[in-house]
């Protein structure tokens, strides 16, 4: 993908802005791969300026209320509508508390005056391999939900993310929403960064912890590091075994920077990276694991 | 496909017709003469188009014009009242907080919507809030220093 020159105009395609959601997928199944839906508007005008995509049909869904659900249940977990904004999500109490590694990669994510039109549900569509929505919803085993005229569908966030700016969905079908499953009392999670000048990264992290004494559950999930994001299973295993959570940690944070596909860029080496998962996942899980 | 849209912008109902593929800065820059919207990086980078749509500071070079119809939109050319300046525009001239300008009006407005949601920001909460401004020339102390300085006179409203 070329950030090269910029456009300054749009190619031609007709607007269009259904007021339900039966009215979105009848025009999605009339215009099939014609047709690119809009809702913040950050990724897909962007693209557009650069021609990476011209669609002929601009389908809008910010007018369709049911796509602006953000709702909490006990038990059940959260509910993040298609159209919520990443600004939303950041003043949303139960985020804020419950679901921290999610709120530190929304605040983390781009800019303020982005936030404000940028959705979660956009960022993961995109499939960008260094944004830092898909990373927490990993960790937290999130879902999306998927639909068509015919059918509906769920697909766990890590399987829904194929490769870069690759996704599982077919022409005629939109993403709805994301469920994240409820966290346990007593489970912690946490998203850092690194990134110099731009606010990509070069490397992120999402952790959750949840380490009672029946079942230990650890997920590590990297985003930057390659084609799409990836957990690191080995050293989930040794957070999860036995012994002083010091040393765990240390040894955990060694055996992901060496198990992971790690690819090597402009923005950064092989090595370099290599180094930043090591630091990163020793910050993290020491202040997770230390910390309130 | 032209269409009309109708929006309110700096108080006043404008009616234009715009192409589908059209861009909010576009429209605000060349049908209606708005030039306090600036373009440069046209990719949402620099955020110097920022304008102010329905209260919420948003980068008009990725906003469609099609897209705000029915709504309100305010520009640096809204913010003074019969001729007085905003206590924000007074504090950045006394501060000196900017060099060649061209990033003021961005800056100028969303720190003005940012004291008026939050009128006694840390500047840990200016440098959040405004991070997705850049000024070229480097002038962010003296804009957080009139933006700390302008705040007591939105506590007072």
């Amino acid at each position: 993908m070329s950030f090269g020159s910029p456009y300054f105009t749009l190619p031609d395609f007709t607007y269009h802005k259904p007021k339900t959601l039966r009215e979105a997928l009848e025009l999605l199944e009339k215009y099939g791969d014609e047709a690119k839906i809009l809702a913040g508007g950050v990724g897909l005008i962007a693209f557009m300026k650069e021609r990476l995509v011209s669609p002929s049909h601009v389908i809008d869904i910010k007018g369709i209320p049911e796509l602006k659900k953000l709702e909490y249940r006990k038990g059940e977990g959260l509910v993040i509508g298609a159209t919520v904004t990443f600004s939303e999500l950041e003043s949303y109490q139960v985020i804020r508390e419950k679901y921290r590694a999610l709120y530190q990669a929304v605040k983390l994510a781009s800019d303020s005056i982005i936030r404000n039109r940028a959705t979660l549900v956009g960022n993961i569509c995109e499939a960008i391999p260094w944004v830092d929505g898909p990373p927490p919803l990993i960790a937290y085993g999130a879902e999306v939900e998927i639909k068509s005229l015919d059918k509906v569908r769920r697909v766990p966030v890590a399987e829904f993310i194929k490769g870069p700016v690759e996704i599982d969905l077919e022409p005629g079908e939109i993403v709805t929403s994301i469920h994240i499953p409820d966290v346990p009392s007593g489970a912690r999670s946490g998203f850092v960064k690194f990134n110099v000048g731009s606010e990509f990264a070069l490397v992120n992290l999402a952790a959750y912890l949840s380490l009672n004494e029946e079942k230990k559950d650890v997920r590590l999930v990297y985003g930057a590091i390659s084609p799409k994001p990836v957990r690191a299973l080995e050293a989930e295993k040794i957070l999860s075994s036995e012994g002083d959570m010091r040393t765990l940690i240390i040894s955990a944070a060694v055996k992901a920077s060496e198990e992971l596909e790690v690819i090597s860029d402009v923005l950064a080496s092989e090595d370099f990276r290599r180094h930043l998962i090591k630091i990163l996942t020793m910050n993290l899980l020491t202040e997770l694991v230390e910390g309130g | 496909m032209v269409r009309k849209i109708s929006l309110t912008v700096n108080g006043y109902r404008k009616t234009v017709e715009v192409k589908d593929n059209e861009l909010l800065i576009d429209v605000l820059r060349d049908k209606l003469k708005i030039k306090g919207v600036k373009a440069a990086c046209w990719r949402g980078e620099c955020g110097l188009c920022t304008v102010l749509l329905n209260g919420e500071p948003v980068k008009s070079c990725l906003v469609l014009a099609v897209e705000v119809d029915g709504s309100e939109i305010v520009t640096v050319e809204g913010l003074s009242r019969d001729g007085e300046l905003t206590p924000i525009q007074k504090a950045f001239i006394e501060h000196g907080a900017l060099q060649c300008g061209f990033c003021t009006p961005a800056f100028v407005l969303a720190s003005h919507q940012l004291l008026l949601e939050n009128p006694n920001p840390t500047e840990e909460e200016i440098k959040e809030k405004l991070s997705g401004i850049l000024c070229r020339c480097g002038t962010y102390y003296e804009i957080i220093e009139a933006i700390k300085s302008a705040s007591k006179f939105y506590q007072k409203k």
